[in-house]
């Protein structure tokens, strides 16, 4: 896409919100809903349409571990940091995803096929430890499992 | 817009169709823990069943029994009510064809209605429910969150109504003489922050409802968003009209989508029917709401912070003076209460400050929401008296699960510490008796650990969390924590340096003048941890050993047994580690991640063993050369 017009794509996108009145967040989130990331020209326009400097679209955009600054994997895979996962082998789960797809947290693998995000725990703690296969709650996962899954998942056409 | 009576005249029959349904009527609790559990597909398999199998499917919030998702009530004209568990898509068919014409025993958690019968207990029997007085949670689990007429023909909004008949002071008396204090885990006098928010000078005022719920761990208001959301409106209804605030924000965290749809939802019904807007429910009480989602970030939820945010800036807090009633959202004077602080004003004003005071404790009337998790046999939500003793918490839960010993809790979140089974049990759930331990009670999420766990583990994982969401402004936070961090991971290594306990100690002295609490109460759980836990420190740091045989630089994972299943170790190996010579599997230990995997799948043939049994340990980490003495820290004078 041009860049003017994706511009005015991202300005059609923003247009109902306004300066002064706490738009910024949800702003963002509109634009991360359209292209599954925040793309830099999007902070321009964002800047401009709620009258920000374009640093502090900028300083928001990168501070929220929510918002990505790179297209999204086609499946994103995250994992619960909490407590009760920890304590029931969370960390073992976290490892074997890290070896067996050869990434780190908040990365993809080299095709965009898939991407470990590190998530917080959203109190489904009863299927701890868990993973959430695009937003999905898998668990509760076991090393081995886990390494199964990941497998399964590379395999996806 | 229609009167009160008006609206509660068309509510009822809506409610009483579900109430008390002419024929067998299944009701399917769908939250996020049940979704995960496959709610979804149980209400799918059910409905379709219900077609031709002569009975009615509808659904609810959430009951607090994560334990037993996806939970289903069926309701009977003639019979009685009973609440059931682990309803899957699976079991439903065999479940419907019992659960329609009696019960089916299976599936029966209790009798929601009456006496125990054929064998299935009185639900208010269950250890679970015992100790329960379901005041905030009435509706959980009984009305359907996304019809207000549920909310209003139970009495709802009639105590917004009976509020904005009384004289502001005397209702903001009547909040601060019932001793609620905020849920959040602050315990500042609610009443007196509605005053403060009165006596403000600057307009327009503004109320925030603080859903960020950011402790790992706790998901209370979760659950009453996913409920009753009408309860936390009425709530702010209540406070906009004590405290003159006529906009309010709910910042609601991102990692609860349904949540945020129930209250968008709660929020246009409550408009439609003029329960928000200019002239709520004909009182004259302007006030209206929206919900802000929020996008990842802990601090967000200290109230300066999610300020900070919605003002179109990072989300980082700030010193106080000004406090949010003098300068908040917009810079103008903002209230900030929790969503259970809102819920619990709105229900302290329906049964009144006598039947209030009749529950809790002298300095803590009322109830308190808990989610309970980790090392319990029963993971869910539970309301309960003020004063309930861990113990009994933790016997409602079910116990430590599978035999194993309590060995510690993990109360409210990452700054509210991290107490002893022995010190623990005993304690009552109130603010005051955390205090002197050096702890805080927090705001209801508690996660139970029991003897497998490694406190130098857990403290990777609080350090790890608290250095990953400091907002990074003041250098004592971001740099403290990145120090605290790193010491913890050394010592999971196994290079820990003898001179650590007092590089913890010192930090610890330094966290004080951090800028906002994520970073004066960052040191809480090592502090307690250092306190009770003293030997576990020592001995990874000075044996080279971690007793539960969790740290990573400290254990080797070996092939003890030539068994069958090594082979499939050896498969299942994701960092390729396993090495066969002569016929014989040895783990290559450079390559090994401690992953675990291998024993997960031949748990007899592997084994783990501590490294340094009969090796040397590694040198200490250079990064610890530092004298101790040269970064002592004054005691705040
Ligand atoms: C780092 C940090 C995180 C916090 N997170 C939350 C939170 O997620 N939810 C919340 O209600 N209060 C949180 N608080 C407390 C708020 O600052 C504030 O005291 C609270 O919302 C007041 O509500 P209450 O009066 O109803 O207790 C947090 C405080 C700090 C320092
Ligand atoms: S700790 Fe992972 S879901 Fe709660």
């Amino acid at each position: 896409m041009l860049e003017n017009e994706a511009t005015l794509e991202i300005q059609h996108l923003v247009s109902e919100f306004k300066p002064g009145d706490g738009d910024l967040l949800a702003a963002l989130h509109k634009v991360q809903h359209h292209y599954g990331y925040v793309p830099k020209i999007a902070m321009r326009v964002v800047a401009r349409q709620l009258r920000l400097s374009e640093a502090r679209v900028y300083g928001a955009a990168t501070f929220y571990s929510e918002f990505r600054l790179i297209p999204p994997p086609r499946t994103l895979v995250g994992w619960c940091s909490g407590p009760a996962c920890r304590f029931k082998g969370g960390e073992h789960v976290r490892k074997a995803l890290e070896a067996e797809l050869g990434i780190g947290m908040g990365e993809n693998t080299g095709d965009d096929k898939l991407g470990l995000h590190l998530a917080q725990c959203n109190g489904t703690c009863e299927h701890a430890p868990q993973i959430w296969v695009d937003g999905k709650v898998v668990g509760p996962l076991d090393a081995a499992k886990t390494v199964r899954l990941a497998r399964e998942l590379k395999e996806q056409p | 817009m229609p009167s009160y009576d008006d609206l509660r005249a068309t509510a009822e029959p809506a409610w009483h169709a579900v109430a008390m349904p002419s024929r067998p009527l299944f009701v399917v609790s769908l939250n996020t823990s049940s979704i995960a559990s496959g709610a979804e597909a149980t209400l799918a398999a059910l409905r379709e069943l219900g077609a031709s199998g002569g009975f009615d499917v509808t659904a609810t919030g959430d009951t607090g029994v994560s334990w037993a998702e996806p939970v289903v009530e069926v309701r009977r004209p003639g019979g009685p009510a009973v609440l059931y568990g682990n309803v899957t898509a699976e079991a439903a068919p065999a479940f419907a064809r019992a659960a329609v014409s009696g019960i089916a025993r299976e599936h029966a958690i209790g009798i929601i209605d009456g006496p125990a019968r054929e064998g299935v207990p009185a639900l208010a029997d269950l250890d679970w429910y015992r100790l329960q007085v379901r005041w905030m949670m009435r509706n959980c689990g009984v009305i359907d969150p996304e019809d207000i007429a549920h909310y209003i023909a139970r009495d709802g909004y009639a105590t917004f109504l009976r509020c904005a008949a009384m004289d502001r002071d005397e209702l903001i008396q009547v909040v601060t003489g019932s001793t609620l204090r905020g849920h959040s885990g602050s315990f500042f006098s609610t009443g007196t922050k509605w005053k403060f928010l009165k006596d403000a000078r600057a307009e327009p005022k503004y109320l925030v409802c603080n859903a960020d719920e950011g402790d790992p761990g706790a998901w209370v208001n979760r659950v009453i968003m996913e409920s009753d959301p009408h309860l936390i409106l009425e709530g702010m209804l209540i406070a906009s009209y004590a405290s003159g605030a006529t906009y309010g924000w709910i910042y609601l965290r991102d990692e609860y989508p349904l949540a945020n749809r129930r209250m968008n939802m709660a929020i246009a019904q409550a408009r439609e029917r003029g329960i928000l807007g200019e002239n709520a429910l004909g009182t004259g009480v302007r006030f209206d709401v929206e919900v802000v989602r929020g996008a990842g970030a802990y601090v967000c939820g200290d109230e300066t912070g999610l300020i900070s945010s919605i003002n179109d800036m990072r989300g980082m807090p700030r010193i106080k003076p000004p406090f949010p009633a003098q300068q908040g959202v917009l810079e103008k004077p903002t209230n900030v209460n929790n969503v259970e602080t809102y819920a619990a004003a709105a229900t302290l004003l329906r049964i009144g400050a006598d039947e209030f005071s009749n529950v809790g404790t002298e300095a803590n009337r009322g109830t308190k929401m808990f989610t309970v998790s980790g090392a319990v046999a029963r993971t869910g939500c539970l309301e309960v008296p003020f004063g309930t003793k861990v113990s009994e918490l933790l016997d409602a839960a079910g116990g430590i699960a599978g035999g194993l010993a309590f060995k510690a809790m993990q109360q409210g979140g990452p700054l509210s510490g991290l107490l002893p089974a022995h010190v623990a049990a005993g304690l009552p759930l109130e603010p005051e008796p955390f205090r002197p331990l050096g702890a805080g009670m927090g705001g209801g999420g508690i996660v139970f650990v029991d003897e497998t766990a490694c406190v130098i583990d857990l403290n990777n994982m609080v350090s790890w969390f608290l250095e990953d969401e400091s907002c990074g402004r003041c250098t004592t936070c971001r740099g403290g924590n990145q120090r605290m961090y790193e010491i913890f991971r050394r010592t999971a290594r196994g290079e820990a340096h003898p001179a650590d306990p007092q590089l913890l100690e010192s930090l610890s002295a330094t966290f004080q003048y951090s800028n906002c609490f994520h970073g004066s109460l960052s040191p809480v759980i090592m502090n307690n941890t250092m306190k009770y836990f003293r030997d576990e420190y020592d001995a990874h740091a000075v044996e080279h050993r971690c007793p539960a045989k969790a740290c990573p630089g400290l254990i080797r994972y070996v092939v003890e047994h030539q068994a069958a299943a090594v082979a499939d170790a050896a498969a299942i190996c994701p960092a390729r580690a396993f090495v066969q010579d002569a016929g014989a599997w040895a783990i290559d230990d450079a390559k090994c991640i401690r992953c675990h995997a291998c024993k997960d799948v031949a748990p007899e043939a592997i084994a783990i063993v501590d490294k340094f049994a009969d090796a040397a340990p590694p040198p200490a980490s250079p990064l610890a050369t530092i004298a101790p003495e040269t970064v002592r820290v004054q005691a705040r004078p």
